[in-house]
């Protein structure tokens, strides 16, 4: 018991995702949702998943822990979660897995609980069937748990439904929820993108308090760059189901090289920004990934992009040790300066 | 930063929700209390007159006419000092009664029927089938349709298809041709007993009526809950399917189902009616509603109370199981409004 509670401790290669795909057949052709991802996670490190809606981030999640349908779905590639194969793995043996080793939190706390449920049992039957917790254990658990994760009144919550709850609570139960067995990692699918500005702090505080006390791993997919700056040791920008950089937190924006990365970042206001400042977007919507553009898939909304970007697929380059990214042009490269200096000058015409 | 819980959440939660109906008691909404209220009495007095129809003195008492005072409710022999007497409040002249000598001229609560029983106590001991009938069928029309309703709209794919079009079939007949058959089919299957048909197929036929709409209901239920986020939720702590199904699919499920299960066995005694009418319900001396309007029905012209008095209390005993029907489904309404 000990030994197995020191060896958790230890750091080391967790998760390896190998080449991962998901693709979905629909009746108009095969959807590549996640298509040839490779990353590792090391124990307690938090990674964090970039990118627009509908580029393959949370279908990634979910590929990962085993969660999708069968149906309908073809996937590939491996899942090493401590060394065991997870796609592999008969449904009975992932079962065990969930919840006691890996948990997912939610995108949208309204309808990630169960509203007819009371809350203390939506906590405590998990651990009466994976823990073997007497009921009074179970409870006693549940209560610590809900005291953890910030909730007044923990006594009180316990017997009251999910609507009687607000969305930071709600949240705040969800995260209880998945930490009910003590997971090593955690999947946070845009787990502030439904609450208030003002919550969304406040829960991306506690997912990383969590993370410290119990030594998880946090994989935190988000849309939102500001949520992954101060919550996350390294980055991967997803886009069109394939990673297209992966570098540290804070060497990914300081010298981020796709020009995908640099677009989300520009697409942030800054307060710096003068009164009135048309917010920046990227032009286009994300491709369709049943026939994505051939070349690079940005290509057609990169206002860098040549005639190579459709044509050749850029393979991912390590720019610096661990710093990887896929392009043609990336930040910094001859033609990116060119284009941004066009650009400016013809800024400048245009406002006088 | 380790102090997370600010007030603003703390507020959010513990004030309670205001719902839009304790706010706003209109007359509207009064009234509606009083029909339920309404509704709950009469229910809760039928029922016990029902179950109690045996030892109550009033209801009891038209056995005690009897010198054998046998089981009133096996004994057919005409009493014919007795018979179509109009009920006691009933002041109007009565020109077509034969005249019998030493009869009273106006009986009871609801008057005598042909064999001189009196009706009111016959219509408390009908009660008793005529709700068993309706609470048997809706049970097991809840439990089989609600089991296929389920693991249709869970399992999907081909379960789904298969339960489905079953379920459409049995649709595609017209429900009480449908049951004219099946009791038809089932009831006269024993040959000992051609003549005295029980309670049995009665119900099988009723609860055949019911599971389609049932399994319907509770499929199309199903197929929304499950698309919900607490079912993947459930599924990555690990949670197993049928624990999925009864566990979480089903509490959601239930307030649909109870609600149309009440308005639904409201249609049972109704259809039951029905079939009695049409000579299919429970044979002879076992009253239930239906077998008692459908054996005034030569007689309206003279004695109209032997089909009129039943079906009054099967009108109202429909309206309140309906009314009921309407103040559950409001309430769970609300709740599932704010969820």
């Amino acid at each position: 018991m000990k030994l197995q509670a020191e060896s958790r401790r230890e750091s080391g290669v967790l998760l390896e995702v190998d080449d991962l795909h998901t693709y979905f057949s629909t009746p108009i052709g095969l959807v590549k949702s996640v298509d040839h991802v490779s990353f590792t996670l090391d124990r307690g490190r938090r990674l964090g998943i970039v990118g627009e809606s509908g580029c393959g981030k949370t279908v990634l999640s979910r590929s990962i822990m085993g969660l999708l349908p069968r149906r309908n779905v073809v996937r590939g590639g491996s899942v090493l979660y401590e060394g065991r194969e997870l796609t592999t793995m008969p449904l009975k043996e992932r079962r065990k897995i969930w919840g006691a080793e890996m948990a997912m939190i939610f995108q949208d706390p309204m309808t990630s609980l169960n509203p007819v449920i009371r809350i203390g049992k939506q906590l405590i039957e998990p651990l009466q069937i994976h823990l073997g917790h007497d009921r009074q254990t179970a409870s006693d658990t549940a209560l610590q748990l809900l005291t953890d994760v910030g909730i007044p009144e923990p006594e009180k919550r316990m017997r009251q439904y999910a609507h009687e709850l607000s969305g930071g609570m709600r949240q705040r139960v969800m995260i209880a929820m998945a930490l009910t067995c003590g997971p090593s990692v955690l999947f946070a699918d845009e787990p502030t993108t439904a609450l208030d500005v003002t919550v969304q702090a406040q829960i991306l505080d506690l997912i990383e308090r969590q993370r410290r006390d119990r030594n998880m791993s946090v994989v935190l997919v988000t849309h939102d760059l500001g949520v992954v700056a101060g919550h996350t040791d390294e980055i991967i920008v997803m886009y069109a189901g394939q990673i297209v950089e992966r570098a540290l937190t804070p060497v990914l924006f300081s010298s981020m090289k796709m020009p995908y990365t640099e677009a989300l970042f520009r697409s942030i206001p800054k307060l710096s920004d003068p009164s009135h400042t048309r917010l920046v977007t990227i032009g286009g919507r994300p491709p369709n990934l049943i026939a994505p553009p051939e070349g690079c898939r940005f290509s057609p909304r990169c206002p860098y992009a040549t005639d190579v970007c459709t044509t050749t697929p850029p393979e991912l380059v390590e720019a610096t040790p661990g710093h990887w990214y896929a392009c043609h042009h990336p930040v910094g490269s001859e033609r990116w300066q060119e284009v941004n200096v066009r650009m400016n000058t013809g800024h400048s015409v245009e406002a006088s | 930063m380790s102090e997370t819980s600010t007030p603003t959440t703390v507020d959010d939660a513990t004030t309670p929700i205001v719902s839009p109906s304790t706010v706003k008691k209109s007359k509207y909404r009064k009234r509606g209390q009083v029909a339920k209220w309404l509704s709950i009495v009469w229910l809760v007095l039928l029922v016990f007159t029902a179950v109690g129809a045996s030892w109550l003195p009033y209801v009891k008492h038209s056995c005690d006419q009897f010198e054998s005072k046998a089981d009133c409710r096996t004994h057919i022999d005409p009493n014919p000092l007795l018979s179509e007497r109009p009920p006691a409040w009933a002041t109007f002249s009565e020109t077509s009664r034969p005249i019998v000598r030493d009869a009273p001229a106006r009986v009871g609560l609801m008057g005598t029927d042909t064999n001189g029983f009196d009706i009111f106590s016959r219509a408390m001991f009908g009660a008793r089938n005529s709700l068993l009938i309706g609470a048997m069928s809706i049970v097991f029309g809840i439990l089989i349709g609600g089991t296929l309703g389920l693991i249709a709209g869970y399992v999907g794919r081909k379960t789904d298809r298969v339960i489905d079009t079953i379920m459409n079939i049995f649709l595609s007949f017209p429900a009480l041709l449908l049951a004219i058959f099946i009791v038809g089919f089932f009831g006269s299957s024993g040959a000992d007993e051609a003549k005295s048909r029980s309670i049995g197929p009665i119900i099988l036929a009723l609860v055949i009526l019911s599971i389609p709409p049932i399994a319907r209901l509770v499929r199309a239920n199903t197929m929304v809950f499950a698309q919900r986020e607490f079912v993947l939720a459930a599924r990555s702590l690990g949670a197993k399917n049928g624990r999925i199904i009864v566990r979480e699919i089903l509490p959601n499920v239930m307030p649909a189902m109870v609600t149309f299960a009440i308005t639904g066995m409201a249609i049972l005694i109704v259809a039951e009616g029905a079939l009695a009418y049409l000579g299919l319900s429970v044979s002879a001396p076992t009253p239930t509603w239906g077998s008692m309007i459908f054996s005034g029905q030569r007689k309206l012209e003279t004695a109209w109370w032997i089909s009129i008095m039943p079906a009054i209390v099967l009108f109202l005993t429909v309206l309140a199981i309906n009314l009921l029907g309407d103040v559950l489904s409001e309430k769970f309404r609300i709740k599932e409004a704010i969820g």
